[in-house]
Parts: structure tokens; sequence; C-alpha cells
């Protein structure tokens, strides 16, 4: 990336839940949009839309429009469902950030901001695994 | 900075022979790992890739629910392996009843646990409360999948019919597994 000496960084923001990925990179202040995608875009049934090799084939989209863009590299925001749902992230998060370091997207830090509760309202009862 | 708590009997095998697990774990993974054997408590330092760091968390928590290194370790050989763990405790109502379920998961002399194994691909461990998977993403929803019918009071039959239907899927779908 030889054309952007001015070192401009985003932030990709992963939401990976078990039934979709959200992938989501804006310019550092989260407010300007650069790329997005979804499991929808890449599969055809919908129990695929979570699955790592979905995330996989977002990322590569994502980051062609990235490098097009001119960033230089991008932090990572990960987050699962949260609150009173599941506080781990989905099978998509880690392929994604793979995907985007292999494709060449630089990755500056890695943090989980998935939302914690502090003590909010009653967590739904456990299903059925 | 993550932290990890692993029970005490697993400390030794996180550390290994005069460091020598604790050792590859931090090459391999790119971390430093700070283990407090008092109360078990790992901390997690990344110190260089961050994407490698990524996934040592899941390393050491791994290895704390009965995994073997090696096996731990797999998971940096491809970006489609996943460490899934199910809590037991959420799915019992008392320590009968965990004794009674971690058996159907088991199984006699271990036989429902190795075919689970041998039919996804995936390596599972039953240790303490818990049930962990190692494997290709759907090679671990598929004994996720397993376990959940066995909970839930499936007879052992229809739980090998339903493994059995997904080693078929799974020897013909290549796109999605790993490859290996």
């Amino acid at each position: 990336m030889s054309d952007s000496e001015d070192g401009k960084w985003g932030i990709a923001h992963v939401y990976a839940s078990f039934n979709n990925t959200l992938i989501t990179v804006t310019d550092e202040t989260g407010a300007e949009t650069i790329a997005k995608s979804s499991g929808g875009t890449v599969v055809k049934q919908n129990r695929d839309e979570a699955s790592p090799y979905a995330a996989m084939q977002m990322a590569e989209v994502v980051a062609e429009e990235v490098k097009a863009a001119g960033l230089e590299g991008v932090h990572v925001r990960v987050r699962g469902p949260g609150g009173n749902l599941n506080k781990s992230t989905g099978p998509g998060a880690q392929a994604t950030i793979r995907a985007l370091a292999r494709a060449g997207v630089e990755i500056g830090r890695i943090e989980d901001v998935t939302p914690i509760p502090h003590d909010g309202t009653k967590a739904p009862k456990n299903k059925r695994i | 900075m993550r932290h990890v708590t692993v029970p005490q009997d697993r400390i030794g095998v996180l550390i290994g022979e005069g460091g020598e697990t604790l050792r590859e774990v931090e090459d391999r993974a790119d971390v430093r790992l700070d283990v407090d054997s008092e109360t078990g408590s790992v901390e997690i330092d990344s110190t260089g890739d961050p994407v490698a760091a990524m996934v040592a968390p899941d390393i050491v928590k791994a290895i704390g629910r009965g995994f073997t290194p090696e096996v731990a370790l797999s998971l940096l050989d491809h970006d489609l392996r996943r460490f899934e763990l199910i809590d037991l405790a959420d799915h019992t109502r008392n320590d009968n009843d965990m004794e009674r379920k971690k058996g159907r998961i088991i199984g006699e002399n271990g036989r429902t646990r190795e075919l689970m194994e041998e039919l996804t691909g995936a390596e599972v461990v039953v240790y303490g409360s818990t049930v962990g998977i190692i494997g290709g993403a759907e090679e671990v929803s598929a004994v996720r999948r397993a376990v959940g019918m066995l909970l839930d009071g499936a007879p052992h039959g229809a739980v090998y019919s339903f493994l059995e239907r997904k080693s078929n899927e799974l020897d013909d779908d290549v796109s999605f597994s790993a490859p290996r």
C-alpha cells in the first residue's frame, strides 16, 4: 500500500453470532462505513451463514474494498451476541480475522467488545443443544 | 491480555516436563504465558502477531479441559478448526443426573465417545462437568448435536445412526470441511 503514506487506519467491526456473521469496516471514528458484508451475500442456505467458510469468503471481498479505499490496516473489534445472550463469539470471528490477515490487510489491535451486562434483565432459559 | 483458569490437576500438563509444553505453546502462538500454580490462573499476553495470539486462550482452555497438548495445538493447524465446550451443569438437575448423563455420553467402555470421534473426525473429551470438542466446524456441530440428543434422552442407537448419516455427509461435502 505505497499510495497511502498518510497511514490511515480503519476499524473492522466483526459481529459473530451462531446464526450469522456481520463484517463492517469503518474509518477510525466509526462514523463512515467503508465496506460491509454479511453471511447471506456468499451462501445460499440460511444455516451456513455463520460458518467459518462463509466468513472467509466475506473477508476476502471486504479486504479488496479496504485495499481499494487505501487503508493501511484495520483494528478489529469482535463481538458475540452478548447482553443476556451468549457471551462467546460465533464460528465466524476467528475465520474472518485470519482471512483478512491472509488477504494482505494489516491487523492492528484485536479487541473483544461483546456487551457484558452489569446485571441487566433475566437471561432466557437454557435451550436444548 | 486475557485470563484463563486451569484446574489444579491440569497445570502440570500445561507446563509439561521442565516447562516444555508451556514453551511450545508460547512459541507457536506468539504469546507469553504467566501461570499462577497456586490459583491455576493463566495470564496470556500477546508478544507478536495478534492473529496467532487470538487462538492462545482456546489452546490453554482446551488443555485445562482435558485435551492433550498435541490436540490442543492442532487448533493452530487450520483456520476452520474450532474448540467448543459444552457445560453439562447447564443441562443437568443434580450430581446424580450429571453422573448419569456423563455416562451416557461416554458409553460402555467409552464406546459412544470413541464412535463420535471416529465417525466425525473430531476429538471429544469428557472432563469434570464439561464436554470439549476440537475439530472442523461441521464436525464440531455434528458432535454437538449428538451430545444434545444424548442429553435429551435419545436412545444410543438413534444417535449412532445420526452420526453414521453425518459421517457420510461429511465425506461427500468437500467445500465446507477442513482439508487434511
